[in-house]
Parts: C-alpha cells; structure tokens; sequence
C-alpha cells in the first residue's frame, strides 16, 4: 500500500549511531567523504570501506542494504569504468583492436575509481538509513544557524523542507487517487505518444494543484491558530546534546582519517 | 466569567478589483450577540453557508469584524498587540486533520505550538506528553502522521492544541471527514476535555446526535443566530429545525410521530435511555409486539446477472513485510436492475472490492466477471470495461479539473469516443438528473462543496454506464446536502432502472435505498441478502462493530427492560408502529 512507503529509507533503531547527535553525524559523514578522496592507495579506500561495514554492523542494519543503495548508481559506475579504461593510456598496452587499446593501469584506474564510488554511495546510505528525515532537517537547521547573521533564511527553508516531508505521502497518495477517479472514466494515461502523454496529464495534475493551494490555504490558518510568527523568540522541544558517544566517535574518525594519510605514504598495495 | 462575548457582530466578504473598488459583498454575519461562559459545552447549528465557521473564525481572531465587537478573556480581538494572547486562550481545530498537522512526527507537532510561543524545552516536554495522554495517543508519539487513521490523525491534532494550554477549543466539524469508529474517538476525547479538565468547547457540526451531546445548543441560518437554548429544548422544535434545512435524533422523531398518533409522551427526548425511559412510563397493554413474520423474499423475480465475481483475493504488497489481505475470498453475484448497498467499517475491504468490477485493481486470485466475460481475459479491452462499470469515488470533487462544468462532464464522453452531438446530449441529460443544468458554463471551481460532488456524478453519469458504483456520494456533506444528492440518485435510479451499488457508513441511508445489502468484514462478505433479512437481526451487526442507527439501539435498550419490539428495528416508521400496537 502506498502508505507504507517510506521517505529517505530511514529504518528506526536504537543503535550508538541512530543515537548520535545528527550534527556530529552528518558533519562525520562529510569527514568520511573528504578522506575517500585523500586516499590514494587501494589500502586507504578497503581500510575505508571495512569501516562502514563495521558501522552497519553496529547499526543493525542487513549488509544487503549496501547492494540495494549501490544498485541505481550501477550504469553510472560502469560508465566510469568504461571511460577510465579506455582513456588511460600507460607504457605497455595488454590488449589492442581497431583503435581500442587496454593498459594495465587503466583497468587498476577503473577498479579503484568503482571502489572509491561505492565507499561514497556506503557511506552517504548510512547516514539517511541511521538518521530520521527530520533529525536531518534538524541539524542542516542547527548548523546553519550563523548564516542567520548574514540573513539567510535558514529557519524558514528548514520549516519549508519540514512541510515538505510532511506532505510527500498525503500527495502522493491524492495522486494515486485521482488517477483512479480519471481512470475510471476512461482516461488513457500510458498509452500514446509523447504530446498525447503530456496532454492526457492535464486532468492529474489540475486536480492534485487544486487541492494543494487549499491544503497550504488551511495549514497556514492552522499554522497560525498555533501562533506560528516565524523563527524568531521560538524555542525547540528536541535539545541537541553532545554525549561521551559523539567524542568517541569523531575521535575514531580522526584516527582513521590519520591512517589514511600515513598510507597514503608508505601503501602497503600500490 | 464568560470566555467568548460578541457584540452586534457584522461581517462581510468583500471583494475589490484591482483598484480597490467593491465588487461584491456577501454578508455572511448579521447582529451575532453570543455569551459563552466558561466550562460551557456549546455546539453550533447550522447548513452549509450559514456563517457557523465565519463566526468561529472570530473567536481567535483570524478575522475581525466588519462591525461589532468581539472580546475573549475581556481583550477585544481587534487589538493586534494581543493576537497571540487569543490565540493561546483560544485554540482552533479544523475539518480535515490531514491539513493541520505540520511536522512528520506526531510529537514534534503536538510540541509546534508551544515551541512558537517559546517555552522552555523541558515544559514543551511535559506538555506534549501530558496532550498526548489527554487524548489517548501516547504511545503513537513516534508514529508518522501518515501512518494513523482519521480519527487518530484529528486527536493529534486536537492535542497540538491543548498543548497551549488553551482555556477554550473551537472545533469546525472536526468529525465531518471521519467514520464511525473515528466520529466517537473524537466525541469522547471532547467530552473528556470539558468535564475532567474544564476546557470551554465550541463545537460546530452536521451531527445531530453529537449536537445532543452539549450543554447548549445555538442554531444559525443566514447570519444570525435563530435559536440558543439547551438541547432539549431546541430539538423539541422540530419543524422550525427542518425548515432551516436540519434534522432532529431518531428518537424525538420517532416521539413527535407517537404523539402525532395520541400518544401522550414527551418531546424533549433526544437519548437513547430517555426515551426508553418515556417509553417504559406509558400505560403499556401488552410488553411484547406481534411481528409478523415477513416472508424472506426469495429470487423469483430474477433478473439477468450482470456482475459476478469468483473466489477474488486481493493482497497488498505481496512479499513484503507489509503483506495484508484487502480482500479474502469473495464471491458473489449482482443482478441487472438491483439496487446493492455496501457496509462494513474503515478496512473491511469494500473500497477495495469495488475497484475490482471496472478492473482498476487485478484480483491476486479469482475472477470478475461482467455480463458473462473475464474482465482480465486477452480479448477483453478494459477501457470499455470502464465504460460499463461507472465508479464515483468519495470526495469525488476532486477529480474536477475542465474550465466550465458542460467541459469536465464532457471529459468520460469524449474518451469513449462518442461524436459532438452525441457528447452534448449525453453531457446534458446528465446535468439534468443532477440538478445543475444552470451550472453548465461556470467554473466548477466556483461552486459549493455540494454542488462539485454532482457536478463529478453527473460526469460519471455521463458515460451512461450500466452499472453505477457510488463511494460515500454523501460524505461530509450537510443534511440538507446529503438528502438532496441521495434523493437525485433515487430519482435516476428510478428512471434509468440502471444497477447501482451505494457504498455508505451511514445504515440509515443504506436501508432507505438498498434493496439488498452487502456486509463486508474483514475482507470477507459477512452476509449478501435482502434489506429486510440483513437487519432481521440487527444484534449480530452490532457484534462486528458497525454502528447501527440510533433507532436500532433503542430497540435493544427496550428489549433490556423488558418490552420487544422486535430485533429487525432500523426506521423510525416502524418502531412507531410497533410501539404503537403496544398501546
């Protein structure tokens, strides 16, 4: 059913790193992504990439997850690796036809570029699996906040963002309605040309604008009846604390970011 | 000390063009003097544009009167400094729960409020878990607002509000949208807040039996208030209530027929045990009523089968952790001609039955049949299944969409194919068994809520199926609204001699227009027969949880003190006759 759809792929638990502050999580996260590409050896990209293993392990989240956030960024990994493999030019080429010549370290290039892809897609999974959409909003909001100063509106784009996430499944589950209602009196909606797929359209998404003014005319009357007047002089209920666990685990980060650039120095497989 | 006092409120809506010159005025309030004192239970009377909502909308200052005065707490809601004093003395709640609820979690939005109003965030804590428990949804604080029923979706919404720590709610037919089961979640949350905490509540609705249920009673038509007494009181006027377009209990109607007979009751009766109560006290001769027994009808007068499913099993998201059984085993046969009522409770699968006779569902097992063919079959086109097999779905409005009304009734025709005469006769014979005829070259987004659900029938209607599927047509619609459009499908019904399958909560319109009934529970058909011998027994409907008139529950109330009019009681015609023969 559609409302069993979940936004963001989240999947609650209350492992070390759903509990993490989602700050701490989220700026870890991009210390995770900044080492992918300071690494340079296939050592530093495993050693990497055991990590996150080991932190969906905790997580209590199944290794299968992993192949699933892998799997739309398949053609574009091989595309890559084509690419790589073809362009890469070296001394000796190991294999020749037509125009086409294949060096060794152009397949060691595509290799490593598929490791490096994967570890970034493993990592950035990890942090929307462990992290609710809303403790994401949350911390973009807490971490944002001295932009206020130059005065970007950055309560106001996390209240939208809010809404946003709020109202996905409600329409989504309108769309599926609608189309219903035009199915049943005989609307064609996958059949046909591009202009006449385009046109038989109109009675969906006429109806779903219709009804979202007058959903955002009634929430903002309730919005007010609930005296909203902006970020300003409000308080929030969910207190972001820094706990013994956040110290731990960016200092587990930092040590792993540490060895990356020691490897990086003396590989131990080129 | 009163908590909501209006003085001579006036209010207009005024339309101006681009130059600031008035265009249009619709007065919408005239001379409105109320007093609402506090811990009062009030709810408000009245059809659709009486101007009900347009007074709530007074009580917290979203809007301000034309003329007039209007004071909450003894500030005067047209001084700006103190808006968000009214607004947390005064809290609001509105029709649709989907529309109210701003965060994705229910406690971060029952916590929305006072995090506006900038409470400290261990006092946020303790209100929104003491909101939340007021209202019986503590341990749904984690869930998404998406993932809970109607009824719940509006008692968090209703906990958003007492998150405030408002000393009075306004509640805009918080129940118009939900079922039965929803209706009294939400009813009994209301009561509890105004008589275990003392909270003033204003309740605007549709439902008579929930206007009973009230301290007081104001009735609103055209802009004014034209009754304010207790309930009873204002009940026992039932003609004036009817002439503004409203309904009293069953069971005053069924003592104003008594008396009409010579029977000396009372007609300030609007319960259950009252009544029985009244009942009890009169010179009964006999305590057991003859019945007749009626012959249950047999299938003589059979007409051709024209829908007939086999064994259909429909599961959702199969493989899935989320795998459920909509609909378990179904089989069945419908006649040409046969007026067949639906009921069954959120869940029970008849939405989901129906979707399978025009082949917007595929069975996961089993088989539809429509005039003899497998709909699913290779050399069936399901388009002209479509065609055959019209669906009105609840809330039907929104499936508007053309610029004129004649255009969007137009849109099924045109899809079959048909030519523009054709069409234009087609579009208009629809309009005219709906009643909109004078509608046709107006925006459909101009109408009333009333007007765009038969606009959206008339479009369906249109395509001339032979079989009409009406889901809900009367949901959320007002007395007045609700009688005019079942009345239209009567009347078509009786012209057109078309098949049609009603699916309601209501019984009360099921029994007035179904010649058989369907009772789904479960996924399952709990029983498929006649009208009269499905309420036959009405104590075994009652035991899979359906809410059976007020008229029926009377009769079993009676039953327990000793006088039978019979377990097959579901109008107010036929108690009063019984009774009646009691006497």
């Amino acid at each position: 059913m559609i409302k069993d759809i979940t936004i963001g792929q989240y999947f609650p638990g209350k492992s070390p790193i759903h509990r993490m502050d989602s700050r701490v999580k989220l700026l870890l996260d991009l210390v995770y992504l900044v080492m992918l590409f300071t690494a340079q050896s296939f050592t530093g990209l495993l050693v990497g990439l055991f990590f996150m293993v080991m932190c969906y392990i905790i997580a209590d989240i199944k290794l299968v997850m992993i192949l699933k956030s892998v799997k739309p960024i398949l053609p574009l990994m091989i595309f890559t690796a084509i690419l790589n493999m073809l362009f890469i030019t070296g001394e000796k080429p190991l294999f020749q036809w037509w125009i086409i010549s294949i060096y060794p370290e152009g397949i060691r290039m595509s290799c490593f570029m598929l490791l490096r892809i994967v570890s970034l897609i493993v990592g950035m999974s990890l942090l929307t699996y462990t992290t609710s959409p809303i403790m994401l909003t949350d911390a973009i909001e807490r971490l944002m906040s001295p932009l206020k100063k130059i005065r970007f509106p950055v309560h106001e784009l996390s209240m939208m963002m809010t809404i946003a996430l709020r109202f996905i499944p409600t329409l989504v589950e309108e769309t599926d309605k609608i189309m219903s209602a035009q199915k049943a009196r005989g609307a064609e909606l996958d059949s046909g040309g591009f202009l006449k797929r385009a046109k038989s359209l109109v009675p969906i998404i006429i109806p779903l604008f219709v009804s979202a003014f007058k959903r955002a005319n009634e929430l903002a009357t309730a919005m007010e009846c609930r005296c909203y007047k902006g970020g300003e002089g409000r308080t929030r209920m969910r207190q972001l604390k820094i706990a013994a666990r956040d110290i731990i685990a960016t200092l587990i980060m930092l040590t792993l970011f540490a060895g990356i650039i020691v490897l990086n120095c003396f590989p131990i497989i080129p | 000390m009163d908590i909501i006092r209006t003085e001579n409120l006036c209010y207009d809506y005024v339309t101006t063009d681009d130059d600031g010159n008035v265009t249009e005025k619709n007065t919408a309030l005239i001379n409105v003097n109320l007093t609402v004192p506090e811990g009062q239970f009030l709810a408000v009377l009245g059809h659709n544009g009486c101007g009900k909502s347009t007074l709530a909308k007074h009580f917290n200052a979203i809007l301000t009167p034309t003329s007039g005065k209007v004071f909450v707490d003894g500030i005067d809601t047209a001084d700006e400094d103190r808006i968000f004093d009214i607004r947390r003395t005064v809290g609001m709640v509105f029709q649709n729960p989907d529309n109210q609820l701003v965060a994705t979690i229910v406690e971060e939005d029952v916590a929305f409020a006072p995090e506006n109003l900038g409470v400290p965030p261990k006092e946020i804590r303790e209100r929104v878990d003491d909101a939340l428990k007021q209202v019986d949804m503590y341990e749904f604080r984690e869930h998404a607002p998406h993932q809970l029923s109607g009824g719940q979706k509006q008692r968090v919404a209703i906990a958003g509000i007492i998150a405030m720590q408002p000393r009075c709610i306004v509640m805009d037919e918080p129940t118009a949208m939900l079922d039965p089961k929803g209706r009294k979640e939400v009813m009994r949350t209301i009561k509890q807040l105004n008589k275990e905490h003392g909270i003033t509540v204003i309740l605007i609705t549709h439902y008579m039996e929930e206007a009973a249920q009230a301290d007081r009673v104001v009735v609103m038509d055209k802009g004014a208030i034209i009754m304010d007494d207790e309930p009873h009181k204002v009940f026992a006027r039932e003609k004036e209530l009817r002439a503004v377009g409203l309904d009293v209990p069953q069971v005053t109607e069924l003592c104003f027929m008594l008396r009409e007979k010579g029977v000396d009751i009372s007609t300030e009766i609007i319960f259950e045990d009252e009544c029985a109560k009244a009942i009890s006290e009169l010179p009964l001769k006999k305590k057991t009523a003859d019945i007749t027994e009626e012959k249950p009808r047999d299938f003589a007068d059979k007409t051709e089968e024209t829908v007939r499913l086999e064994n259909v099993t429909y599961k959702y998201s199969v493989g899935t952790p989320f795998e459920k059984t909509a609909v378990d085993d179904v089989s069945l046969s419908i006649n040409q001609g046969e007026f067949i009522g639906i009921i069954g409770h959120t869940g029970s699968g008849k939405s989901t039955l129906i979707q399978h006779l025009n082949g917007l569902i595929k069975p996961t097992s089993g088989t539809v049949f429509i005039d003899g063919e497998d709909i699913h079959s290779k050399n069936v086109k399901i388009r002209d299944v479509r065609f055959k097999v019209g669906i009105v779905f609840q809330y039907s409005e929104h499936q508007l969409f053309e610029e004129t009304v004649a255009k969007d009734i137009a849109y099924g025709p045109k899809n079959m194919g048909l030519s523009d005469e054709e069409i234009k006769v087609r579009v208009e014979e629809a309009a005219e068994s709906m009643g909109i005829t004078h509608l046709l070259e107006k925006s459909p987004f101009e109408l009333s809520g009333g007007q765009q659900r038969r606009v959206a029938l008339a479009g369906v209607l249109a395509m001339n199926p032979e079989t009409l599927i009406l889901d809900e047509p009367a949901a959320g619609l007002d007395p007045k609204g609700r009688n005019k459009i079942l009345g239209l499908i009567k009347d078509y019904r009786e012209k057109s001699g078309k098949t049609i399958i009603l699916i309601s909560h209501s019984m009360e319109d099921i029994v007035k227009f179904a010649e058989k009934v369907l009772v789904m529970n479960k996924g399952k058909v709990f029983c498929f027969d006649y009208t009269d011998n499905v309420f036959k027994n009405t104590e075994n409907l009652v035991s899979i949880g359906l809410d059976v008139p007020q008229i029926t529950r009377l009769s079993h109330r009676l039953k327990e003190s000793g006088i039978e009019i019979g377990n097959d009681i579901y109008t107010t015609e036929r108690a009063a006759d019984r009774l009646f023969s009691l006497l």
